[in-house]
């Protein structure tokens, strides 16, 4: 197999696997930031801006590997 | 003779306003690849474009600079409209980074403060037309962590005292248990320190960039989509994401502020019963 064909599969492959994880992850930390504001509205500013650094921080991880992509594609064709 | 101008250079536009770019990713013209068009490379225009993030960067903090100005001059007990914006921006700010680090903080605010509206307004510059977030380059956000690694390691020095800092480094042992843990504590810490800055980085790079990409790409769409009139004209497919790139440029700059606050609390002496 060619290095490029090898590239063309496995990049776009890679990113969709990192956005499935991190769809897991985002799912789970934005229901319960909705759960704990439902339950304490007074609360409601402290934890969206907590719900938004969570986001952000489990969102890096699909930007390392989106990253990665920009490395590599010049290397394709 | 300047209508035909304009026209090669919207059509210049119009041909690579979808592609070229370096490393093949599709990038939006700004107006020194404009230039580097019109002059093909040589001279002040291909400075520039070598350059080009460091220029942006300087027209920002010129930006910003004239904008505080013409705040602070004739500044009067109850403020002006302008003062009035930025005395609510700093206030906010102050009252934000206060509330993470606790009273001990109140040095370090102006770092962060000017940390989170740099970055900000760098990241908003680009979807200026003609405009270029330097952000999207990782050289500048990789400067910007490395300020923020020196300046935590610094604060650490300064607040805790050399061997403060080196006791914290090792975990904070204050038990025979935890003393005999220190040569498996100390490279963890080490090298989660070091983690930071990359992680930092390639954060805000990643997601400037990714912005600027998928807007470059959409717009590229909409103008191929209409590739048959042979016009420099395209349907305007990429104003949603100019709108995702807005909130983008908003929480990353505030990522970016609030992670390096929370190192900054990590590493200052910690205080009892604090919530």
């Amino acid at each position: 197999m060619h290095y490029t064909t090898a590239l063309s599969f496995a990049l776009p492959l890679s990113l969709g696997i990192a956005a499935f994880g991190s769809a897991f992850g985002l799912g789970r930390a934005v229901s319960a930031a909705m759960d704990s504001m439902g339950r304490q509205p007074d609360a409601a500013g402290k934890i969206q801006v907590g719900m938004i650094i969570g986001c952000a921080l489990i969102e890096a991880l699909t930007i390392y590997a989106l990253v990665t992509v920009f490395v590599l594609q010049g290397k394709i064709g | 003779m300047s209508r035909l101008l304009l026209i090669r250079v919207l059509t210049e536009v119009a041909e690579h306003g979808g592609g070229g770019g370096h490393e093949g990713r599709p990038e939006i013209a700004n107006f020194i690849t404009l230039l580097n068009t019109l002059f093909h490379g040589e001279g002040l225009a291909g400075m520039l474009l070598h350059y080009q993030a460091v220029v942006f960067a300087w027209m920002v903090v010129g930006i910003i600079a004239f904008f505080a100005y013409l705040s602070s001059r004739n500044r009067q007990l109850v403020p002006g409209s302008l003062q009035n914006l930025v005395e609510m921006v700093v206030e906010g700010l102050y009252n934000f980074f206060v509330g993470i680090l606790g009273p001990q903080g109140e040095k370090l605010v102006p770092f962060l403060g000017t940390l989170f509206v740099y970055i900000f307004v760098m990241n908003i510059f680009g979807l200026v037309p003609g405009m270029f977030s330097s952000t999207s380059n990782l050289n500048v956000t990789l400067a910007l962590a490395i300020c923020v690694f020196v300046y935590v390691q610094y604060i650490g020095i300064r607040r805790n005292g050399l061997l403060g800092y080196l006791w914290h480094m090792a975990g904070s042992p204050t038990s025979v248990v935890e003393w005999l843990l220190v040569p498996l504590n100390l490279p963890i810490h080490i090298i989660g320190e070091l983690a930071r800055p990359v992680s930092l980085s390639l954060r805000l790079f990643g997601n400037i960039t990714g912005e600027d990409v998928l807007i470059a790409v959409f717009i590229g769409l909409g103008i191929a989509s209409l590739s048959f009139l042979k016009l420099p004209v395209g349907v305007p497919l990429h104003v949603p994401f100019i709108f995702l790139a807005i909130l983008t440029s908003l929480i990353q700059a505030l990522v970016f502020a609030l992670l390096s606050t929370v190192y900054l609390s990590l590493m200052l002496p910690h205080e009892e019963g604090h919530n």
